[in-house]
C-alpha cells in the first residue's frame, strides 16, 4: 500500500479507542471479558493443576475457618457476639476476598510487577485506559473457591440463626458483598498507586493486606482507635461487618449498615485520583 | 508529512542519591539529597516516511529516554516533538494506535495464552473487525514462519519464535512508525538474518517508517540507511552510514601473516609511523594514519623485507568508527559501547 500507509494521521483502518465513555466501557469489557473466558480455558486444559490450585486455595480459606470453630469451643461468644453470627460476618467477607483475589490480585504485585520489572511501559503502548489494563491482566480464578466457600459458610450461618430472608435483604446482602470487593480494590489501588512516587519496594501492602483479616470479626472487639481507622482510613469494616449487622438487625449500626456502597464509590473516587496522579508522575520521570 | 519531527528536545530527571549504611539511611530520612541528570540534552532530527533509521550509543547515553519520549510514555521536559502529526503523549490513546514497539528484552503477549489467542486479544485493542485480522495474519504468518507455534502457549516458544510472535503481534494494526528496541538480542544468526529480511519486506511493502535501536551493529549494516549515533543526551551523528564509516577511514589497517615469527626490531625498522599489534606468533596487525603512507607503499616495504605467507585489509567495523567518533568528541572520557 506505499503511500497510502503514511498519509493523514487519521485515516487509520483502525477505530481508536477513544470516544464517549460508553463506548470505551464496552469496548474495555469486550477485550476483558475475551481475556478472562481465554484464561480460565487454559486453567481447565490442565485439569489437575487446576484442581490442585482448587484444593489448595479452598483448603488455605477452610483452615482459616477452621480456627473461628475452635475459637467457640472454648467460649460461648465473643463480646456479645455468637458464633453464627461471627460466621454471618466471616462468609461475606469471604465472599469478597474471593473476587478481590481472582480480579484485582493484580494490583498487590503492581509495584513489583509493573513499576520494578518495567511492564508499564508496555502499558503505556496500548490504546486502552492504563488502570483497566493493569486490573485485569491477569485472572488468578482459583480464588474464585474462596467465593463459594464464603457462600457455603453464609447459608450455613443465615440457617442456623434463623433468619428470615427476604428477597430486599439478599439484594442487600448482593450489594453488600460487592461493596466489599469494591473497597479491597479501591484501597489496593491506592497503595499499588504509591509505587509511582517510590522507586523503592515499599513495604505498605503487606501489613494493609493483612488487615483484610480485622474485617472478619466484630468491630466491637477492637480498642476506639483501631474502630476508627477500620472505618474511615482502611475501611474493611464496612467490607462484611457493618453490613451483616444490618442483616442480623442489631439496631446500634444500622445506620452504619447502609452505608457500604458509598464508601465504596467514595474510595474508588479518591482511588481513581491517586491512579491519575500517579500516572502523571511516571510520565514526567521515567524509572 | 514529516514522520518524526524533533527540535531541541530534552528530558531532565531528578534523582535522590542514597547514602550508605544505616546512618546514610537515617540522614536520607530527613534529607534527600538530589542530583540532575539531563538524559536528554537538546536533540534535533527529523525522519521522513519509509526511512529505515539507527538508533545507537552507549548505554545511558539517552537513548531509551528519548525513545520513551518518541512513544509516548515519557514527556519531554522542553523542546518540540511532532510524531505523524501528533504529541506522542498529549494524544496517547490515538497515537499509540499508529506505531508498533517492539522491546526485544519483554514480550508484550499473554504469557499463558496461545500466541493466536494474544493476537485475538491485540485485534480487540485495536478494534480491528475480525476479518482485518486474519486478512493482517495471513499476510505475516508466511514470511515469519508463525504457523509451527500459532496454538503454543507463549511461555512455551523458543527466542527466536517470541521475537517472531512479537514482531507480527505489533505489525497487526498495521502501524507506520515501528520502533524497535534490540530486536535480535540473543538470536542465533539465522535467526538474526530472519528478522532482518523481514523487517526490510515490512518496510519496503508497507512504507513503514523503522527506528531501530541496537548494539549489534550488524542489524544497522543489515538494515539501516541512515545512522543517529547519541551520548550524553547529543546527537552526535546523523547522516548516511556510508559517511559513518568514511569518517574512520583516516587510518589504515593491515593484518599480515608472516612465514615466520618476525624480529620486533625488523618490525619497528618499517618505519615509526606503523603502529604494530601481535595477535599471534606469525599474526601482526598494523596500523598507520593514511595521510603518512598510502597502503601500497607499506605492503612493498613489508613484502620486501619480510616472507609474508598472507596479508588481509579488514573494513573497518562500526564500533570502531562509532568508538572513534566518542574518542573524538570526549577524549576525556571512557568508552563504553
Amino acid at each position: 500500500m506505499g503511500d497510502d500507509a503514511v498519509s493523514s494521521p487519521l485515516d487509520s483502518p483502525s477505530r481508536p479507542f477513544v470516544g464517549p465513555l460508553g463506548t470505551r466501557l464496552r469496548a474495555t469489557v469486550e477485550v476483558y471479558g475475551a481475556l478472562f473466558v481465554q484464561m480460565l480455558k487454559v486453567r481447565l486444559a490442565y485439569k489437575a493443576d487446576f484442581f490442585a490450585d482448587l484444593a489448595a486455595t479452598a483448603l488455605g480459606g477452610l483452615a482459616s475457618l477452621l480456627f473461628v470453630f475452635l475459637l467457640f469451643l472454648r467460649a460461648p461468644e465473643l463480646a456479645g457476639w455468637s458464633r453464627d453470627e461471627i460466621l454471618l460476618i466471616y462468609g461475606m467477607s469471604m465472599i469478597s476476598y474471593g473476587l478481590f483475589g481472582c480480579i484485582s490480585w493484580n494490583l498487590y504485585e503492581f509495584g513489583d510487577r509493573y513499576i520494578i520489572q518495567g511492564q508499564f511501559d508496555r502499558v503505556m503502548l496500548r490504546p486502552v485506559g492504563t488502570y483497566a489494563q493493569v486490573l485485569f491482566d491477569s485472572f488468578r480464578i482459583p480464588a474464585l473457591s474462596e467465593c463459594l466457600i464464603g457462600a457455603g459458610v453464609v447459608a450455613f450461618a443465615m440457617q442456623r440463626l434463623e433468619l428470615v430472608i427476604s428477597g430486599t435483604d439478599l439484594f442487600f446482602a448482593a450489594v453488600a458483598v460487592t461493596s466489599g470487593f469494591v473497597i479491597f480494590t479501591a484501597v489496593f489501588s491506592i497503595l499499588a498507586s504509591l509505587s509511582f512516587h517510590f522507586e523503592d519496594r515499599i513495604g505498605v501492602s503487606p501489613p494493609v493486606f493483612n488487615m483484610i483479616s480485622f474485617g472478619r470479626y466484630p468491630q466491637t472487639i477492637f480498642p476506639s482507635a483501631l474502630r476508627f481507622v477500620l472505618r474511615w482510613v482502611i475501611p474493611f469494616g464496612f467490607v462484611a461487618f457493618y453490613p451483616a449487622t444490618g442483616l442480623l438487625g442489631r439496631t446500634p449500626y444500622r445506620g452504619l449498615a447502609v452505608l457500604s456502597p458509598l464508601v465504596a464509590v467514595a474510595f474508588c473516587v479518591l482511588a481513581y485520583g491517586f491512579w491519575r496522579w500517579g500516572v502523571r508522575r511516571y510520565e514526567s520521570t521515567g524509572f | 508529512m514529516t514522520a518524526v519531527d524533533v527540535r531541541d528536545l530534552r528530558k531532565t530527571f531528578r534523582r535522590f542519591r542514597r547514602r550508605e549504611g544505616l546512618g546514610g539511611a537515617l540522614k536520607d530520612l530527613v534529607h534527600r539529597r538530589s542530583e540532575t541528570i539531563e538524559a536528554v540534552n537538546g536533540i534535533t532530527f527529523s525522519i521522513e516516511p519509509g526511512e529505515r533509521v539507527g538508533y545507537i550509543g552507549p548505554n545511558g547515553a539517552g537513548k531509551s529516554t528519548s525513545v520513551k519520549m518518541l512513544t509516548g510514555i515519557l514527556t519531554p521536559t522542553s523542546g518540540r516533538m511532532q510524531v505523524l502529526g501528533m504529541e506522542p503523549f498529549r494524544d496517547r490513546r490515538e497515537y499509540v494506535q499508529h506505531i508498533g514497539v517492539v522491546f526485544g528484552q519483554r514480550t508484550q503477549l499473554w504469557w499463558d495464552l496461545a500466541v493466536i489467542e494474544s493476537f485475538r486479544l491485540l485485534g480487540k485493542m485495536y478494534r480491528l473487525e475480525p476479518g482485518r485480522l486474519d486478512e493482517r495474519l495471513g499476510e505475516l504468518r508466511e514470511i515469519l514462519e508463525l504457523d509451527e507455534f500459532l496454538h503454543t502457549p507463549v511461555r512455551k516458544l523458543s527466542l527466536g519464535q517470541r521475537m517472531r510472535a512479537d514482531l507480527a503481534a505489533s505489525l497487526l494494526h498495521r502501524p507506520r512508525l515501528l520502533f524497535l528496541d534490540e530486536p535480535t538480542i540473543g538470536l542465533d544468526l539465522m535467526a538474526k538474518d530472519a528478522i532482518r529480511s523481514f523487517l526490510k519486506q515490512v518496510n519496503e511493502r508497507f512504507g513503514t517508517t523503522i527506528l531501530l535501536t541496537t548494539h549489534d551493529l550488524r542489524d544497522i549494516e543489515a538494515l539501516t540507511e541512515r545512522v543517529l549515533v547519541i551520548d550524553h543526551g547529543q546527537l552526535l551523528f546523523d547522516g548516511a552510514l556510508d559517511l559513518l564509516r568514511g569518517q574512520a577511514d583516516q587510518e589504515s589497517v593491515a593484518v599480515l601473516d608472516f612465514l615466520e615469527p618476525p624480529e620486533p626490531e625488523a618490525l619497528r625498522g618499517v618505519g615509526d609511523w606503523v603502529r604494530w599489534t601481535r595477535l599471534s606468533s606469525t599474526r601482526f596487525e598494523a596500523r598507520f594514519s593514511k595521510s603518512d603512507r598510502s597502503l601500497a607503499r607499506f605492503l612493498g616495504k613489508v613484502v620486501a623485507d619480510f616472507a609474508v605467507a598472507d596479508v588481509s585489509l579488514p573494513e573497518p567495523s562500526i564500533e570502531e568508527v562509532i568508538r572513534k567518533i566518542y574518542q573524538e568528541r570526549r577524549p576525556e572520557r571512557e568508552v563504553m559501547a
